[in-house]
């Protein structure tokens, strides 16, 4: 059956288990960038946000041996270039392609430095508990039980957060104004709406998801940093979020997807199965490019996604 | 308002970069000073080295030459309003065609003709990792953003699988081209150490500034980054200007790509990736996409690079300072064109007349607005 000799079901387990574990970056950092866009705010530098959360969490975690204050500490480095990208882009109204390579830029060549500064040529890992927690009952379900609910608390919270996001967006005042900003500022502002305070607030979600994002894969998942951990995951988040359309639920769905398809090429490697590993690797990327030539179209885009606004000027 | 003349010196926009330039090398110091290190003695050294030695000036000549054809590149697809944001894979691939076709035919034929058929097989590797977003863009309306940036991952996946099974050279352990020989690749400028990949580089931004000066092409590109609706009206074909906006600034990824394996390394190793893409990104925008200026900033940033790593052991300093300077003088200009907007008695009135104001430049497309989109729908005109 097997090579290796590992029983079926728990490689299957296995693979689940790590296919949802790698969603769960790219799910907490596209919920944040979904509202960023709803609001208008095309924000490339979410990679480099996720680094900041990925380094100054495992730098908070390591100084003070708490992983709950490491997470706080990737939350903040987020959010801090979160309002770093607003005042530029919503208060300057520079360029937000321009903007956000800059922060994806920095956010790199800042945590790399500091790291390596701070660490020297050591990589210490961090010695912090993160406990799993298992859902009674649900976590015996046969094979899938163990994978899904056999966890971490930023694993559940990641999920608990897709349906606060859509409830957020889709049923609340705050999310109305979000997606009314993003839609028509003009209208919006006209209305009484707030422009400027609500995509503040937009880009200080988006930055601290992203933070948040980078500080589950340093502090809870991989309990190390590396240089340029995230390996691009903030732009993969970035696709997903279009692949989504801007749907919390969606963004779930396409961020499982990826992560099991992830998983999968490990999987056939443990498992002995000839596939040049690179091609399962790859297979993501078309799937994204694919799906967003499918959806091409079909989704509706945040009209004013993309464009500063500034008052009486239209 | 009224400060500075009315019609601003040529030299205006190039202070605003150096003006970002400085105010991020302060920035720097700071950080440096908040890591215990000594600012003065870090940018003395970075500048006496990188600058004063005949080893800082050689590295940083042939540092050059590849910044400068993937920056002549990317300034085509910018100036066209067309983000690339794909030049690191364009880039992996056309190296990889290059030292394929390199070793394959080295020895074989004239030297100059290997070198010439390894530097169209680049361009053509180029040209091919740009076309996939290039068509997705044109049929399909996917905005080039995220479809450049998924061909990346999907080179860096290509060109390792490549090199590790059909066109790795099986006489070594590690996944590897096949070696070109010393003698065999680009020789020296006269006896300078440099070799005359940089020659290619500054006739390659020659050549782009003559397209934007010179040619009917160019102009046309010119007008569809600045305003798209105005070269949709004007009966330009936007669907093909897009496509070769796209497809020449892959090849000319391609092309730096073929530059350093032929010039410097003589193979293609498995996951090599230099990571010029951003760097070239910065630059542009430094030289405010004007196709001369690439030359200064690429030997300034060049420059900074090689002096970074050669003050990196002595003070203790990581090289990824430089990195971090670079997205630092980004952040920095971005706000310097902010002020340069306000300050300009046109800046106003013109953000009026053209919509939205972006850092002062051509604006790029609008995100998800089809390029294919019927013009008739387009000619209605977006409010």
């Amino acid at each position: 059956m097997n090579g290796s000799g590992v029983p079926l079901a728990a490689f299957v387990t296995a693979m689940l288990a790590a296919g949802l574990v790698a969603a769960v970056p790219l799910v907490l950092a596209a919920l944040g960038e979904a509202v960023g866009e709803k609001s208008g705010l095309l924000n490339l530098g979410i990679e480099g946000m996720m680094l900041a959360g990925a380094f100054f969490g495992f730098l908070a975690a390591f100084q003070t041996g708490s992983a709950v204050l490491g997470v706080l500490g990737g939350i903040a480095a987020g959010a801090v270039l979160g309002l770093v990208f607003a005042a530029l882009t919503v208060s300057l109204r520079v360029d937000q392609v321009l903007v956000g390579l800059a922060i994806t830029i920095f956010g790199g060549g800042l945590t790399a430095f500091l790291y390596r500064d701070i660490f020297g040529g050591q990589n210490p890992s961090l010695n912090v508990d993160a406990p799993r927690i298992a859902i009674p009952l649900l976590s015996r379900i046969p094979v899938a039980g163990p994978a899904m609910f056999n966890q971490g608390v930023l694993f559940y919270l990641a999920f608990a957060l897709v349906p606060a996001f859509a409830f957020v967006l889709a049923r609340t005042r705050f999310g109305l104004q979000v997606r009314a900003v993003g839609e028509y500022p003009f209208a919006a502002d006209a209305a009484g709406v707030d422009v400027t305070r609500t995509r503040y607030l937009a880009a200080l979600i988006a930055g601290s998801m992203a933070g948040l994002a980078g500080a589950f894969l340093a502090v809870a998942d991989l309990k190390i940093f590396q240089v340029g951990m995230t390996v691009g995951m903030g732009f993969i988040a970035l696709a997903l979020t279009m692949v989504g359309g801007w749907n919390p639920y969606r963004i779930l769905l396409a961020s499982v997807l990826f992560g099991l398809l992830r998983s999968l090429g490990n999987g056939l490697q443990i498992l002995g199965i000839d596939v040049r590993t690179e091609f399962i690797t790859m297979l993501p990327y078309i799937g994204i490019m694919i799906a967003l030539a499918i959806l091409a179209g079909r989704t509706s885009i945040p009209a004013a996604l993309g464009i500063p606004y500034a008052r009486g000027r239209r | 308002m009224t400060r500075g003349a009315l019609v601003p010196s040529r030299f205006a926009p190039v202070l605003t970069s150096l003006a970002a330039i400085v105010a991020a090398m302060i920035l720097g110091g700071v950080f440096l000073a908040m890591r215990g290190k000594d600012p003065l003695a870090a940018y003395g050294m970075l500048f006496s080295r990188g600058l004063g030695t005949s080893y800082g000036i050689t590295e940083t000549l042939i540092r050059m030459a590849p910044l400068l054809i993937v920056s002549a590149g990317l300034l085509i697809s910018l100036r066209a309003g067309v983000w690339n944001i794909g030049i690191d894979g364009q880039l992996m691939v056309g190296a990889l065609f290059a030292g394929v076709v390199a070793s394959a035919v080295a020895g074989q034929i004239a030297n100059p003709l290997m070198w010439l058929a390894a530097a169209l097989a680049g361009m053509g590797g180029g040209l091919l990792w740009a076309l996939v977003p290039a068509i997705l863009r044109v049929r399909w309306g996917l905005n080039e953003i995220i479809t450049t940036l998924m061909m990346n991952y999907v080179a860096l996946n290509v060109t390792s699988w490549l090199v590790k099974g059909p066109v790795k050279d099986p006489n070594v352990v590690p996944p590897q081209t096949r070696l070109i020989p010393q003698e065999m690749r680009l020789p020296d400028i006269a006896g300078s150490g440099v070799h005359i990949g940089l020659l290619v580089g500054l006739v390659v931004v020659l050549l782009v500034s003559v397209l934007f000066r010179n040619t009917v092409v160019g102009f046309m590109l010119d007008i569809l980054g600045r305003n798209r609706q105005a070269a949709i009206h004007a009966g330009m074909p936007v669907n093909r200007l897009t496509l070769v906006a796209l497809l020449a600034s892959g090849a000319l990824a391609g092309l730096a790509g073929a530059n350093d394996i032929l010039g410097v390394k003589g193979l293609f190793q498995g996951n090599w990736n230099p990571g010029y893409g951003f760097a070239a990104f910065a630059l542009v925008y430094l030289a405010r996409l004007h196709s001369l200026w690439i030359i200064p900033f690429a030997y300034f940033l060049s420059f900074l690079a090689i002096g970074g790593e050669m003050m990196a052991r002595p003070l203790g300093i990581p090289t990824y300072f430089v990195e971090m300077l670079e997205g630092l003088m980004l952040l920095c200009f971005a706000v310097a064109t902010y002020f340069e907007r306000i300050r300009s008695p046109f800046g106003r009135a013109e953000e009026i007349e053209t919509g939205p104001a972006t850092a002062g430049e051509p604006p790029g497309p609008l995100v998800g607005d089809p390029v294919f989109e019927p013009v008739a729908r387009s000619a209605g005109g977006r409010p």
